[in-house]
């Protein structure tokens, strides 16, 4: 019932967190792992999601720590990703996937605390108050790092598309 | 400096969270600065862009481990209570003692006398062994022939007393 549940979703931070497809797949098992050793430890009045991704948030930012994945290679952006877009313009729809390969590999840039807010808020879509209580940040901390990741990856993007571009 | 101060703001402009009167002012500056709402223009890029990341899914291989994982979860779990039982204790301070012993005898410097004497020791064993051997043959081999004789005793003892002719 926990991997019909969960397992997508850990799976896909891992991945959006980690950036190498084969890297996310043995994360995933060895945060279950670490799950079914640590039921006996959930109170039941918390929120079993917010519990579970802060096992999984802190798992994935201790083995980043250790094994320094900033220095590896994130997996290309159409390899697993790629989605086919449904606007009638094919030319804001090349544009839209540059921009996308851009920033898929620019989360490498930022630190491992302002990623995982970014992979939180912006790509898993969750609100400010939703990303706190899985970081186990006030409020105010996280929008700190997410505007200063929004910063930074707006850069990237200025930077990158002006040499697509020729500029 | 009023660009940094912006800048700042840009943030909550797109979450929709500046008061009404903040957003007007970052709506003036806008109006008048292009690197900043190039900057805005960029954000906003960014964060459409990141939202519409598809999910991925899992490899069916990779949910087959996963269903595995509580049973070898179990399987560990039995393995150390296995070694930390109170019971094993004993066998497992006898192991350690035997442990260490070997291995004086394997890296101390005496190993070649060691092994001298051992094979001494076998190949003295293996020649009284062989020696046993042979007395046992012979035993089994008087214990043959008494037995035989004790047969031909029997045959001529005649218990009626009779004369045979």
């Amino acid at each position: 019932m926990l991997v019909d549940m969960y397992s997508k979703k850990v799976f896909n931070m891992a991945y959006q967190f980690s950036g190498s497809y084969q890297e996310a797949e043995d994360l995933t098992q060895d945060i279950f792992f670490k799950l079914y050793h640590q039921l006996d430890k959930y109170d039941f009045e918390k929120n079993f999601t917010a519990w579970l991704l802060t096992l999984v948030k802190n798992y994935l930012i201790d083995m980043y720590r250790r094994t320094k994945w900033e220095k590896r290679q994130r997996d290309d952006f159409d390899k697993h990703l790629h989605a086919v877009s449904g606007t009638d313009n094919p030319e804001s729809d090349f544009q839209e996937g540059e921009n996308k390969k851009i920033l898929w590999q620019g989360l490498n840039h930022l630190s491992s605390d302002i990623r995982m807010a970014i992979v939180l808020k912006e790509i898993q879509g969750k609100k400010y108050e939703e990303v706190a209580e899985i970081l186990g940040l006030p409020v105010g901390t996280v929008k700190s790092r997410i505007n200063r990741g929004r910063l930074q990856l707006a850069k990237i993007l200025h930077d990158k598309r002006g040499k697509i571009h020729g500029l | 400096m009023v660009c940094e101060k912006i800048q700042d703001l840009l943030s909550p402009y797109l979450d929709g969270e500046l008061t009404p009167e903040a957003k007007a002012e970052v709506d003036a500056h806008l109006s008048s600065c292009r690197e900043c709402a190039e900057l805005l223009s960029l954000l906003r890029m960014a964060t459409d862009s990141l939202t519409a990341f598809p999910d991925v899914e899992p490899s069916p291989d990779l949910t087959a481990k996963l269903y595995a994982v509580p049973a070898r979860k179990k399987k560990f779990r039995f393995s150390l209570d296995f070694l930390v039982k109170p019971s094993l204790q004993p066998v497992l301070t006898a192991a350690a003692v035997l442990l260490v012993i070997f291995s004086f005898y394997m890296f101390g410097p005496y190993k070649k006398d060691i092994d001298k004497s051992v094979n001494r020791q076998i190949h003295r064993g293996y020649s009284q062994i062989e020696r046993l051997y042979a007395k046992a043959g012979s035993v089994t081999d008087s214990l043959s022939a008494t037995a035989e004789n004790f047969l031909v005793s029997l045959k001529n003892i005649n218990p009626l007393g009779k004369n045979e002719e």
